[in-house]
């Protein structure tokens, strides 16, 4: 294994905010780490880059002058301007004077930003903000690249940009990792883990997650059932867990991958309710 | 960490509110203690009463400047003059004898005069009214009282409009139903009562426990508190009202402060300081605030003393006001968005 | 009866035009999804809506009318900040946005009552938008403005939220949702995309991606086809290891990949990949 966690766990203050995870990046693999608000995310992609250290488990990952991070707040200084802020980058990764000039003004027309290199970051979109950070933790051709939601907040333009970018370090063989709260966009990963008030939901490739949904989901049209359901734009989609009876008039569909993690949240939630039942 | 130090300073250059804070301050300090940081009252305007003012006048002590002759005068319409603070210092040249009448709500004057005399003309009688003891409490602290409002009044409510920015809920009020003023009322209102219970206690135990004379009327201090009160909640929301962030909000706060502790006659005497500082004194509300609160407490002054005061504090207070209603009803009812640091919009120009 | 209406809306900003002449409309029992890039002019456009921005050129009707005090109070809005104060309850937020709208504050959720007394500020996000969205409709207003209503929180609280916004369009609101992301988009009736001030694209989601396809690229060499390809076309993405090319023909890909060995084929377009496009095109 070259990077990751195994067994981590993280405790601050009473709570505990990550239990127990396995998480494995291949090399030169796009993972996805899914989950919603205070699913841990955040404080996984911390650990792997070092800024949270672990109760208990192991992290194996690139020491910092190999890493590159964008945290959710962007890392930017908005009080600096692009190139400014790209310089800043440049130094603090010890960049070889003779090769900044050139790796700046590669960044800058890869990411479009050549226009904007005087703006101040506080005046840049959101979009752009996000790209300028992956500049930024890209200037040194990191092995690790880690991404915290880099795509929340970002219009369609912006983010098909962004992905295009972590595209091409992919080819470049970087190791990458990203967080979101939108099951959709792991669909583009090698590997997928689903977070839940820090345990692991579900991991996997992300066709076996959506091949693994255990029972039935199926659509109702306009039927009424008693099994758990959740609105898909104007239908409703229903989880017949196995031995359950499926109600009539409700076809059973093909889960996509947000089915299978819903379905995954709902399972969990199920045990979790016949756990705390007296 | 050279890189760190240039980005330090990049930002620095761009942080206009630090910087003047970080240049203008101790400026404006190193002039304040260069100029008006003195305790040296060298000349006291002397009113000269009584059947022998004219003769008299010819020969006060250099300390005593006679700015007036009033040969007509006695011994109680000077003591009149004197509380309603016409003059500090009134000599009574009676046909046997001299009497030199001291305000001893104005401290360091007093002292001054007591000295000059003791050296030049030992023998004659001084009387120190109003504050005999020549007690350094009696006079500090009115000031102080002020001095809390106008914490409480500025560096206080400063942050209200501020804490609405910073929690984005200024966007929320400006499209709820609610009408400017009624926002407005509701954001000064807990403080002004809350400011008003703690002038109470202030001065109740200044009384109390420091012995701090009240020889005059509670309502005409309410009234000068309260007038006071509303122009440093005007200012604590016109400074709320042009920050972005807290921080902003206490910086700037703190810049009004700082010029008014050290100028308003509070702890240096404004008979001190060079006619040029002095004027600066004269827009900072606490000056007349410390003049209200020791006229009245100290001297048992009347309405008709402080009038002047409470009249240019009125004025303060409606400059003040307008502007804080002003740039409060832009941030509610913007013809445009203003510039704000949560803006998701590009700034830059958008061609078609 | 239209409950939000622009027509040929213009709102400047000194000389910059940030909504150049867009025209839409809210019926009630629909919803609407407006899409778009920050400086796109859709965050302007709302603000017109809300009457905090006045038209330059064109008109906004709320309820038939211009947007005045008056017609927000038949308005429910939820920022993107929430306009929830993190340092009061949740009651008290209620209460005081209730009394904002001179209704009396709602009756709590079962899920909320739970977390009447806790100081929101302190609770997750998902919570907090439910809050918000209480907040919002509490006096049953006939028209709803959304900014990015369910950012931030996980798949399933991400349903929960739309079942709320759907249960106030069965009873007749109409719903203007801004959103960045196709989990919302799939919600709404109607998408109204804005590029550089305008409208770039109208229609259903269904109609808008009918036809639309990409090339998929699958190969064993696919950093050089992913290089290949990526500058030829704009929008190229990576799925796991294929290589999708949107907006591009077999013919097209095929002459890009210059002879590298790959299998072809044919998918329908994803969301992204369509509305990715129409930025370009500008």
């Amino acid at each position: 294994m070259t990077f990751g966690l195994r067994g981590v766990t993280v405790q601050q203050g009473g709570t505990t905010l990550l239990h127990d995870i396995d998480l494995e990046l291949s090399p030169g693999t796009l993972t996805a780490v899914i989950g919603g608000d205070g699913a841990g995310k955040t404080t996984l992609l911390r650990s792997l880059v070092g800024l949270v250290a672990p109760t208990s488990g192991q992290v194996h990952s690139t020491p910092p002058g190999c890493l590159g991070y964008a945290g959710a707040a962007s890392g930017v200084y908005r009080d600096l301007t692009v190139e400014e802020n790209l310089r800043f980058a440049a130094a603090a990764y010890r960049l070889p004077r003779d090769l900044i000039g050139q790796r700046i003004a590669e960044l800058l027309e890869v990411t479009a930003l050549a226009a904007s290199r005087a703006r101040r970051a506080a005046h840049l979109s959101g979009g752009m903000r996000q790209k300028l950070a992956f500049a930024c933790a890209t200037m040194h051709h990191p092995e690790l690249l880690v991404l915290d939601e880099p795509t929340t907040g970002v219009d369609p333009n912006s983010r098909a940009e962004l992905w295009r970018l972590v595209a091409r370090t992919l080819a470049d063989g970087t190791t990458a990792v990203f967080s979101s709260t939108y099951v959709d966009e792991a669909a583009r990963a090698d590997h997928v883990l689903v977070l839940d008030r820090g345990r692991t939901l579900t991991a996997g490739p992300p066709e076996t997650i959506r091949g693994g949904v255990p029972g039935q989901v199926v659509r109702l049209d306009g039927v009424t059932s008693e099994a758990p359901s959740w609105r898909r734009g104007r239908i409703r989609h229903a989880w017949i867990a196995p031995g359950a009876r499926r109600p009539a008039g409700a076809a059973p569909i093909e889960p996509d991958l947000e089915d299978a993690v819903i379905v995954a949240a709902l399972a969990a939630s199920a045990t979790r309710h016949r756990e705390e039942a007296p | 960490m050279w890189a760190m130090v240039v980005k330090e300073f990049r930002q620095m250059r761009r942080d206009h509110r630090a910087l003047a804070l970080m240049i203008a301050l101790p400026l404006l300090m190193l002039v304040v203690f260069g100029y008006a940081a003195s305790f040296d009252v060298t000349q006291v305007p002397t009113r000269v009463v009584g059947p022998a003012a004219e003769q008299a006048a010819r020969q006060l002590p250099g300390i005593l400047e006679v700015v007036e002759v009033r040969a007509e005068q006695d011994a109680d319409e000077a003591r009149d003059a004197l509380r309603a603070g016409e003059v500090p210092v009134a000599v009574v040249a009676g046909a046997s004898q001299v009497r030199v009448l001291v305000d001893g709500s104005q401290l360091f004057t007093a002292r001054a005069v007591a000295a000059g005399l003791a050296s030049a003309a030992p023998t004659v009688d001084v009387e120190v009214l109003f504050n005999e003891s020549l007690d350094t409490a009696a006079v500090m602290i009115p000031g102080i009282v002020g001095l809390i409002l106008v914490f409480i009044g500025t560096v206080i409510t400063s942050l209200g409009m501020v804490r609405e920015r910073a929690a984005g809920t200024l966007e929320q009020l400006a499209v709820l139903p609610l009408r400017s003023r009624d926002v407005l009322v509701g954001k000064i209102a807990p403080y002004f009562l809350v400011a008003a219970v703690d002038l109470t206690v202030v001065v109740v135990v200044g009384v109390v426990l420091f012995e701090v004379p009240f020889n005059g009327s509670p309502w005409l201090l309410a009234l000068g508190s309260a007038l006071f009160l509303l122009v440093t909640l005007g200012v604590g929301l016109l400074v709320s009202s042009v920050s972005e962030s807290s921080g902003q909000a206490i910086q700037l706060a703190l810049m009004t402060l700082l010029p008014q502790v050290m100028l308003s006659g509070l702890i240096f005497p404004l008979e001190a300081m060079p006619v040029a500082i002095r004027s600066i004194a004269y827009v900072l509300p606490l000056t007349y605030f410390v003049e209200i609160s020791r006229a009245v407490m100290v001297r048992g002054a009347d309405l008709a003393a402080i009038a002047e005061p409470l009249l240019l504090l009125l004025v303060l207070g409606i400059v003040v006001f307008g502007a804080a209603l002003a740039r409060t009803r832009r941030d509610l009812v913007p013809a445009r968005p203003r510039k704000d640091p949560t803006a998701r919009q590009q700034a830059g120009p958008v061609t078609a | 009866m239209r409950l939000l209406e622009a027509r040929e809306l213009v709102v400047r900003f000194g000389s910059v035009r940030a909504v150049n002449g867009v025209s839409l409309a809210v019926m009630p029992g629909e919803i609407v999804g407006l899409l778009g890039a920050n400086g796109s002019g859709k965050t302007s456009t709302i603000r017109a809506t809300l009457g905090l921005a006045r038209p330059s050129a064109g008109h906004v009707r709320l309820f038939g009318a211009a947007p005045s005090a008056g017609s927000r109070r038949r308005l429910g809005y939820v920022p993107q900040t929430l306009g929830l104060w993190p340092d009061l309850t949740v009651s008290e937020n209620l209460a005081f946005i209730a009394a904002a709208y001179r209704t009396p504050p709602p009756r709590l959720p079962d899920d909320l009552e739970p977390v009447a007394d806790h100081i929101v500020g302190r609770l997750p996000l998902g919570s907090r938008r439910r809050v918000a969205f209480e907040a919002a409709l509490a006096h049953a207003p006939g028209l709803l403005l959304l900014d990015e209503p369910t950012s931030g929180v996980g798949p399933l609280e991400r349903t929960a939220l739309w079942d709320r916004i759907h249960v106030a369009r069965e009873q007749g609101a109409g719903v203007l949702v801004t959103t960045h992301h196709p989990s919302e988009a799939e919600h709404c009736d109607r998408i109204i995309a804005m590029v550089d001030g305008r409208v770039a694209m109208s229609g259903t989601m269904s109609a808008l991606l009918d036809g639309k396809e990409t090339v998929v690229v699958t190969t064993e060499h696919w950093p050089e086809a992913f290089t290949r390809l990526t500058t030829a076309f704009p929008a190229v993405a990576l799925t796991g290891r294929a290589v999708r090319v949107p907006a591009a023909s077999m013919a097209q890909v095929r002459a890009a990949l210059d002879g590298t060995d790959a299998h072809l084929t044919v998918a329908p377009a994803t969301f992204d990949e369509v509305f990715a496009t129409i930025g370009r095109r500008r």
